[in-house]
């Protein structure tokens, strides 16, 4: 929000720098963004006295003119047509540097010398609005009592400074110059000046306000309606000060009774409106929700279509105004408007706030009442406006206000603890330092004991507790003591066991071997376009949790598999020229349980290669490698998940779930993705892998005497398992088996078709004796008859 | 006899020293203990010893034989080095030549900076825990005091599924959760991910915080401030400091800002600090009694203290990494730097 530094100095004397007030703000929680100062571009610019004015010697079109400048007479050379002798003008010196950029310098015109430049409103970065003649084609001829030599800001007003400040949702009441000026009356220790709220009124007239409007509250949501009358109302420009005031906090004067009201919006934080009497109909102002169906003009000359959740100020037939958010053209203020009533309201927010959504308009006054404006506002915010009315002498104030409250807003009594707040603060403040601070910020605080007696003020909705007290100490006091305390180490608290998530230490077990084996991890958006389920040949389609409000195509729904990250990662990876791609991501995957409820969301680890020589057995290395660091009981049968190959795919299961899957990828994934058709995928559900008893390891004895091993090759038909034929070797080994592997597959034409020879590795051990020839030839000669009679083998 | 054993010992010992070659060495071997050789033939000369010398005689053979034996041993040994020598000479390979056999991946820098993050709050006794992501309002929002059409709602900019579930924009909606079903005094943290409807150079629409949440009897804004302090110094360095600033937070209060002095210059002025020495890292604050109330704790008893921050930026501070879209596109060339 704008806040005037001079507006401020309107409530409080403020004896320091607009930087100095800035930084003490932002230390207390109201964050300066930013210091703008109006005259930044207006240095070297003074009123000017146009003496004398002759043609240019060498040019038809310029003149030569001779300015007093209050310290002297300078030449300055122009082609303006609208100049005169005796005009009063700015004018722009050597060194000036106006905001449209012209840098001013002495230089020579067509042989004659020119120390300067008459300037325009625009190049003063004013309009017509602010100062009369700013918006003409030509030089800004000033009024003839400004005095020459006087520096512009001055003379116009433009020497305020603008501190921009971050107002946090929970300081409504300082959104307002008062409100900001309480704050800075609370750092530099002052009192505030008073506010003047006074107005003529003629007290014996027998004219009411009721003669000229009445007021029917029809609707909860209106906390509170106050409505003034004025009569001779003059609608005119408003003086200077004023339009400076609205000006430098970026509001464009319009005339007397709309300045008034923008000017206590911004002053008081109360949001006025002003209707022109003579057109609500049938003096009757009637506060309700308006009925479905109804439109309503706006000011902004788009027509509104309203409902039952829309509140409006009506009049007998129709509604006048979206109430605090946006007036009507025809109820408003006109340039012959005679009679004016005022309306000071107060709403509740909520309502504000969903109105100014539904309409997509947004005001100053629907920013004020959706951040809530308090109901005492409401009289404050009208009395100032009358006071500005016969200030400015632009009407007469009827006698009586109406005012209609549903809600009342008075200072509320509570007591803090000193020792609860010292006790929060984990630092020692003194009473005296906690009662002068909450004074100082308009809460009166009287120390009784332990005991912190406060009146807040009705602004102060906030405030409510020892903690609502503390706040506003500490951030008063300077939250600079915590930089010397370094450790208390929880003098009060009582020991806490620190544990890890199951889930977490398992999943880092994971990335870390992985990352080992090579592999980097990868963490990807969650939100995935809608057509990723069907790239995947997944049908999640009725189970996809979409976004209602999505922020672009791309990231319409959440992910249901981590396979469409990591392929859009393989392919994005490739595209700009990286190779032997290994990836992974421990992220979850998300699928609707219905309409209204929480999603199932379920934590996946997903791995993706597309690498040279890599097949689907290095994959179900790294897939075993890891399952080997759980206590899982699996099984591996053949998958028949649609987005790998179906004959190059797996489902690792345990009793009856598939924990997960692993494969090359169906080459219709590849395409839709355009990754290679070499790709290789594996995904273990991790929550059932953290769900399972911690891996326990049980060291079996070992035997003192040697292993032995033979190899054995065998023919057997291509539909006979590695598994069929490592199982039946197993059981004919029995007592004397320690281990066995494959090492080598071989067709051959030879061989014939749909046969392989297989050669095994078998290694055999006793725990009672070193083995003899003859006994390890006898379990050799077992395996071959088992593998013959159960497998059809032949020894090769 | 004892000459001539003298004689044979000088004689083979001024030959051995002239040896060159490993196979003369053989030779003078054969020529001295072969079955004709000279120490052969002078043993077998005893017969003719008499009786009274022969123990001296035999002494003195013996003598000799050990001391020739000893000098060979130490010629060979030291041809056998020579040759070992020249060996390995030859087997020298260039060191230069790049190494192999393993290829190393790297963790994600967020995933990293989760895990060094809960080890150190595991170790400060908070436990580790999570929440959906998909949440409920209720949870996002008016457990955490901020109620529907509140001003406070317009801090953040919500993705939502339908009027009441929202993809949460703060992993303080955990904070709730965790409360109705523990019991203080505990102490928690929550990584995880969390979405907001914004993106631009610096917003990310993704993006992961840490949460943390204190409560038991008593905690105040000084030891939040210890805590804090302990935690920063173990993932930023022992020298760093940390400096509150108020702030709002529905969920606390009195709420505030961290700024976390400068890692990268130690406070004096960079460009990830943009020149201040500070960094502004985490909201923080005492948790809001209503917050306990709602969440069916006793705020009369109990007190907490809450604190959050971005784990992406402080991934981006940590690793200097300059560019948020680095961080989402996992791009090998950039996950590289990770190791």
């Amino acid at each position: 929000m704008k806040i005037s530094y001079n507006w401020l100095k309107d409530f409080v004397d403020i004896n320091i720098a607009p930087q100095e007030l800035a930084k003490k703000l932002t230390s207390a929680g109201m964050e300066v963004e930013e210091i703008i100062y109006q005259n930044e571009h207006l240095h070297d610019v003074v009123v000017g006295k146009i003496l004398k004015i002759e043609k240019h010697p060498q040019a038809d079109r310029l003149v030569v003119c001779q300015v007093d400048i209050g310290s002297e007479v300078t030449q300055i050379i122009t082609a303006a047509t609208n100049v005169f002798e005796g005009a009063l003008v700015p004018v722009s010196l050597p060194g000036a540097d106006l905001v449209n950029g012209i840098k001013i310098q002495k230089s020579k015109m067509r042989g004659v010398e020119s120390c300067g430049m008459f300037c325009s409103g625009e190049e003063l970065g004013i309009d017509e609005n602010y100062f009369e003649g700013a918006g003409v084609n030509g030089i800004l001829i000033l009024p003839n009592d400004f005095k020459p030599g006087t520096p512009i800001d001055k003379a116009l007003l433009l020497d305020d400074v603008i501190l921009d400040v971050g107002i946090t949702p929970n300081r409504a009441d300082c959104m307002s110059i008062i409100g900001i000026a309480r704050e800075v009356c609370a750092l530099l220790n002052q009192k505030m000046k008073v506010v003047n709220y006074s107005y003529d009124i003629d007290i014996y007239a027998k004219d009411t306000v009721r003669n000229y409007v009445n007021v029917d509250v029809k609707t909860p949501n209106c906390f509170r309606y106050m409505a003034a009358a004025i009569t001779d109302v003059k609608i005119e420009r408003s003086p200077l000060w004023m339009r400076a005031r609205l000006n430098a906090v970026g509001i464009k004067p319009i005339n007397t009774m709309v300045d008034i009201t923008n000017y206590v919006l911004i002053e008081m934080g109360q949001p006025l409106h002003a209707f022109d009497q003579e057109n609500i109909g049938g003096s009757q102002i009637v506060v309700r929700q308006a009925k479905a169906g109804e439109k309503v003009e706006a000011l902004n000359h788009s027509q509104y279509e309203l409902n039952e959740n829309i509140m409006v100020i009506a009049d007998q037939n129709k509604p006048m105004v979206i109430a605090g958010v946006i007036g009507g053209p025809e109820s408003g203020i006109n340039d012959k408007t005679k009679i004016c009533v005022l309306e000071s309201a107060v709403f509740d927010l909520k309502s504000i706030r969903t109105t100014s959504r539904a309409i997509g308009v947004r005001t100053d006054s629907s920013a004020r009442f959706e951040k809530g404006v308090n109901v005492a506002n409401a009289e404050l915010g009208i009395a100032r406006a009358l006071h500005l009315v016969s200030l400015l002498k632009c009407g007469k104030v009827v006698r009586g206000i109406i005012d209609i409250a549903s809600k009342k807003n008075e200072a509320r009594k509570i007591v803090g603890s000193i020792k609860k707040i010292n006790q929060i603060l984990g630092v020692e403040i003194p009473s005296s330092d906690m009662a002068r601070i909450l004074n100082n910020l308009g809460i009166e605080t009287k120390v009784y004991g332990d005991n912190l007696e406060c009146v807040v003020p009705p602004y102060r909705e906030d405030i409510e507790n020892n903690n609502d007290l503390a706040e506003e100490i500490i951030r008063l006091y300077g939250y600079d003591v915590y930089d010397k305390i370094d450790y208390t180490l929880f003098e009060n608290a009582k020991i806490t066991e620190g544990k890890h998530h199951p889930r977490l230490i398992m999943e880092r077990a994971f990335r870390n071997a992985l990352a080992e084996h090579g592999y980097y991890e990868n963490i990807s958006y969650t939100l995935v376009s809608l057509d990723s389920d069907a790239k995947m040949l997944l049908n999640n389609s009725d189970r996809l949790v979409k976004i209602s409000n999505p922020i672009s195509d791309d990231l319409a729904c959440m992910r249901t598999s981590l396979m469409h990250s990591l392929l859009q990662n393989l392919n994005y990876n490739l595209s700009v020229g990286n190779k032997n791609i290994k990836i992974f991501e421990c992220g979850r995957t998300y699928l609707s349980n219905g309409n209204g409820k929480l999603p199932q969301e379920k934590n996946m680890l997903g791995i993706c290669v597309n690498n040279q020589n890599f097949d689907f057995f290095n994959l179900k290395a790294i897939v075993e490698d890891l399952l080997n660091k759980t206590s899982l009981n699996y099984i591996i049968e053949r998958s028949n998940e649609a987005y790998l190959h179906p004959g190059i795919s797996a489902d690792i299961i345990c009793d009856g779930v598939v924990v997960g899957s692993f494969g090359k990828i169906h080459p219709i994934v590849a395409k839709n993705y355009d990754v290679p058709q070499e790709t290789f995928y594996a995904q273990l559900d991790d929550d059932f892998l953290a769900s399972l008893p911690e891996k326990k390891i049980e060291v079996k004895s070992i035997s003192k005497f040697p292993i032995v091993d033979r190899d054995l090759a065998i023919v057997v038909d291509e539909a006979v398992t590695t598994k069929e034929l490592v199982d039946s070797i197993k059981s004919a080994c029995g007592k004397l088996y320690y281990d066995v592997s494959l090492f080598d597959i071989y067709r051959s034409e030879q061989l014939g078709e749909n046969k392989k020879s297989m050669a095994f590795n078998i290694k055999l051990s006793s725990i009672e004796k070193t083995l003899t020839d003859e006994e390890i030839n006898q379990v050799m000669k077992k395996i071959l008859k088992t593998l013959s009679y159960k497998h059809g083998a032949i020894l090769r | 006899m004892l000459n001539k054993i003298r004689d044979l010992v000088e004689k083979t010992k001024i030959e051995l020293d002239k040896i060159i070659d490993l196979s003369d060495l053989n030779e003078i071997r054969v020529k001295i203990f072969g079955k004709t050789g000279e120490l052969t033939n002078l043993s077998k000369g005893m017969r003719d010893v008499p009786v009274e010398d022969k123990p001296k005689i035999g002494a003195a053979l013996n003598e000799a034989r050990k001391s020739i034996e000893e000098k060979i041993k130490t010629i060979e040994e030291k041809f056998e080095a020579a040759i070992l020598a020249k060996k390995l000479e030859k087997e020298k390979v260039d060191i230069t030549q790049p190494s192999k056999g393993i290829e190393m991946g790297a963790l994600h820098p967020i995933s990293s900076v989760i895990d060094k993050l809960t080890d150190i709050c595991v170790s400060m006794g908070f436990s580790v825990v999570e929440g959906p992501e998909v949440e409920s309002d209720y949870y996002n929002f008016e457990a955490m005091n901020i109620p529907k059409n509140h001003p406070s709602r317009d801090m953040q900019d919500s993705f939502f599924i339908d009027e009441n579930i929202v993809l949460r924009s703060q992993t303080s909606a955990v904070q709730a959760r965790e409360m109705e079903v523990r019991k203080p005094p505990f102490k928690i943290v929550c990584p995880g991910k969390t979405y907001r409807n914004e993106s631009d150079s610096t917003h990310s629409p993704i993006f992961h915080q840490f949460e943390g949440l204190v409560v038991d009897e008593n905690v105040s804004m000084a030891d939040l401030k210890s805590m804090l302090t302990i935690m920063m110094r173990r993932l930023f360095g022992q020298d760093t400091e940390i400096r509150f600033r108020p702030s709002f937070f529905p969920f606390t209060e009195p709420s505030i800002e961290v700024d976390v002095s400068c890692p990268n210059c130690h406070g004096k002025g960079c460009s990830t600090c943009k020149g201040t020495g500070m960094l502004e890292l985490l909201g923080a604050g005492i948790v809001n009694p209503k917050v306990l109330e709602i969440n069916g704790i006793d705020s009369k008893k109990y007190s907490g203290f809450a604190f959050g921050f971005g784990l992406d930026r402080t991934a981006m501070i940590l690793n200097s990494i300059s560019n948020i879209r680095y961080m989402y596109r996992n791009d090998i060339r950039f996950l590289k730097q990770m190791k």
